[in-house]
């Protein structure tokens, strides 16, 4: 059985939460760039 | 230290798992950096001949080799001790798992003949109408068979366990090793029904032709699943044994670790619609269903990274890491099995970005059969999965064979060099695609280079060669550990991270399989079944067989 330490209660993960925000703008910066290519080479009709 | 020991017929049946993995890696790293070195304009095919025929040849043999032997008989292996360990019991019928190892060896070496002779230069996605000598089809259904032999040994290991245990909660490198069985079960009937009704009759003259369009659905069955087939072994290091390697810590969460396989094996087969995009042959509605599906994946993929990054962090702040990030520096990167699977993650990020990217149905016109689809699977299986193998092997191969490792300083450096080699291979490559530059091409030959290619199919080349050196460096650790004169003292601990919280103290429905199973039946039935009937419904065996090497 998994000791619980006084350590556990008091974690908190705020540089998992830095980490995973720098992610989802990463994540939207390079999406957002090659939405840009796909728009900036025109329509097919 | 006291810890479940497994017999030395385990550890040795583990350990020929391992064997053949790294024979496969060694012969197919081999062929990856000629490819790059092609791109790049160094071309040294013509040197290979009459052994190696043609830059197909040699990318068919990468491709198999790499992606498909190398990685199942690792996970294989892999998931054989994580079962025996994690549920501290002997295999419940050892002979059985066996006869499914043997088979998939007798399967590697049905498949490589007509490989080696030019006879099934059909890259490692064997689509049709390129058609291969029916051995190619043969041996790979029995690599795949022998895995599903395999897989069965584990689920009657885990019954028996079951039966003794009642109440208990699944141990999780067992539970993760079960969940990855099982979707490997589900998602291969795709390829299988592809190749036993279609691939193989043909390639024997059977029937005259294929359906092309049926084909590639079934393979993608397969295909897109058979990337969390690799991937969740990787995740089971990283959610239960890196915390523990990194510096003493805990799996932040026992319940969202068992949720994110849960989804993972509800949501990952349902999907390989999204590889069918510019595919003419399936109605929009369903590629917009699979893309749909695609991106709830992201989900588990994020509660992956919540919840082993926090773990890491856990891990990071007990070794007295303070700020927001400073803690990172404190993780244990000398210990060459860390620094492999941290680096493995890191690349994995960008990995992860390229994958939505893909996926989406409009910004995949730009990527579509591009140099930026095999940037992106080099991050994926190429890294994240293939550097943490390499990280697990720096502590499972000593303990398999009782040798120390040789010169761990080295295979931190490995690890460091295939990060930097991959960097700079798989940048140049999504720019590549950006660009334009199709995929599956020996762009060396091609006559119709832009200038501003130039330069990145340069890096191209430049990255091969240091991955190249990163290959060799970890066939080197590999071969002077399994032949190094120094034993251990004692017997290598097994890092088992515990979570936080009691997994007694998990809800019992994460540790219930039928409402997963059924539901990923069900959805399967859902959003593949009408557009196979209708596809099934209008089969147009009418394709004849190309040769195009």
């Amino acid at each position: 059985m998994t000791k619980k330490d006084k350590a556990d209660d008091e974690f908190r993960p705020t540089g998992t939460v830095v980490i995973l925000a720098i992610f989802v703008v990463t994540l939207i910066v390079i999406w957002a760039t090659i939405y840009m290519i796909l728009i900036g080479r025109g329509g097919t009709l | 230290m006291t810890q479940y020991q497994l017999s030395t017929g385990e550890k040795k049946f583990i350990g020929w798992h391992l064997l053949a993995a790294i024979l496969a890696f060694a012969v197919g790293s081999f062929f990856g950096p000629l490819q790059a070195f092609e791109h790049a304009g160094w071309d040294l095919y013509p040197y290979l001949k009459p052994l190696i025929k043609s830059y197909y040849q040699g990318l068919t043999i990468h491709g198999v080799l790499n992606a498909l032997v190398w990685t199942t008989f690792f996970i294989m292996g892999f998931l054989t001790f994580n079962v025996i360990f994690g549920l501290k019991r002997p295999l419940k019928n050892m002979t059985l798992n066996k006869v499914g190892f043997w088979m998939m060896v007798v399967g590697v070496l049905t498949a490589a003949v007509p490989i080696l002779a030019n006879e099934a230069t059909v890259l490692f996605t064997f689509y049709p109408p390129l058609k291969a000598n029916p051995f190619f089809y043969i041996g790979l259904t029995l690599v795949v068979v022998g895995s599903w032999v395999e897989g069965w040994g584990f689920f009657m290991t885990y019954a028996a366990w079951r039966k003794e245990h009642p109440n208990e909660r699944t141990p999780f490198i067992a539970f993760g090793s079960l969940v990855t069985t099982l979707l490997w079960q589900i998602c291969t009937l795709g390829v299988a029904v592809e190749i036993l009704t279609m691939l193989l009759p043909w390639s024997l003259g059977l029937i005259e032709g294929v359906d092309p369009q049926l084909a590639r659905t079934y393979f993608w069955f397969t295909g897109h699943p058979l990337v969390y087939f690799w991937l969740l072994p990787a995740y089971i290091s990283w959610y239960a044994m890196l915390p523990k390697q990194a510096g003493g810590g805990k799996m932040f969460s026992d319940s969202l670790a068992r949720l994110a396989f849960w989804l993972f094996l509800v949501l990952s087969t349902p999907l390989g619609f999204h590889h069918q995009y510019v595919d003419p042959g399936v109605p929009p509605v369903w590629k917009f269903i699979h893309a749909m599906l695609t991106f709830s994946v992201f989900f588990p993929s994020l509660m992956t990274a919540f919840t082993v990054i926090a773990s890491l962090e856990y891990a990071g702040r007990k070794q007295g890491g303070t700020g927001t990030l400073r803690w990172i520096g404190k993780l244990n990167w000398s210990n060459p099995s860390v620094a492999a699977q941290l680096l493995a993650g890191i690349l994995f990020f960008f990995g992860g970005i390229g994958g939505l990217a893909n996926a989406s149905y409009n910004v995949n016109l730009v990527l579509h059969n591009t140099a930026f689809v095999p940037g992106h699977f080099h991050l994926t299986v190429a890294t994240a999965v293939t550097l943490s193998f390499m990280g697990i092997s720096y502590w499972l191969v000593p303990y398999l064979t009782g040798k120390k490792l040789w010169q761990p300083k080295w295979a931190t450096i490995q690890a460091w060099v295939w990060f930097i080699g991959m960097i700079i291979f798989s940048n140049s490559m999504h720019v590549l695609g950006l660009l334009g530059a199709p995929r599956r091409v020996p762009l060396g030959l091609a006559p119709y280079i832009p200038a501003e290619w130039n330069s990145r199919l340069f890096q191209v080349g430049v990255g091969g060669a240091i991955l190249f050196v990163s290959g060799v460096l970890y066939l080197v650790v590999m071969y002077k550990t399994a032949t190094n004169k120094q034993t251990v003292e004692s017997e290598v601990e097994v890092p088992i991270a515990e979570a936080m919280q009691d997994p007694a103290l998990s809800p019992v429905w994460l540790d219930r399989w039928s409402p997963w199973v059924y539901g990923a039946l069900a959805l399967i039935v859902i959003v593949y079944g009408p557009q196979l009937f209708d596809m099934i419904k209008n089969i147009a065996l009418t394709s004849p067989g190309f040769r195009v090497w």
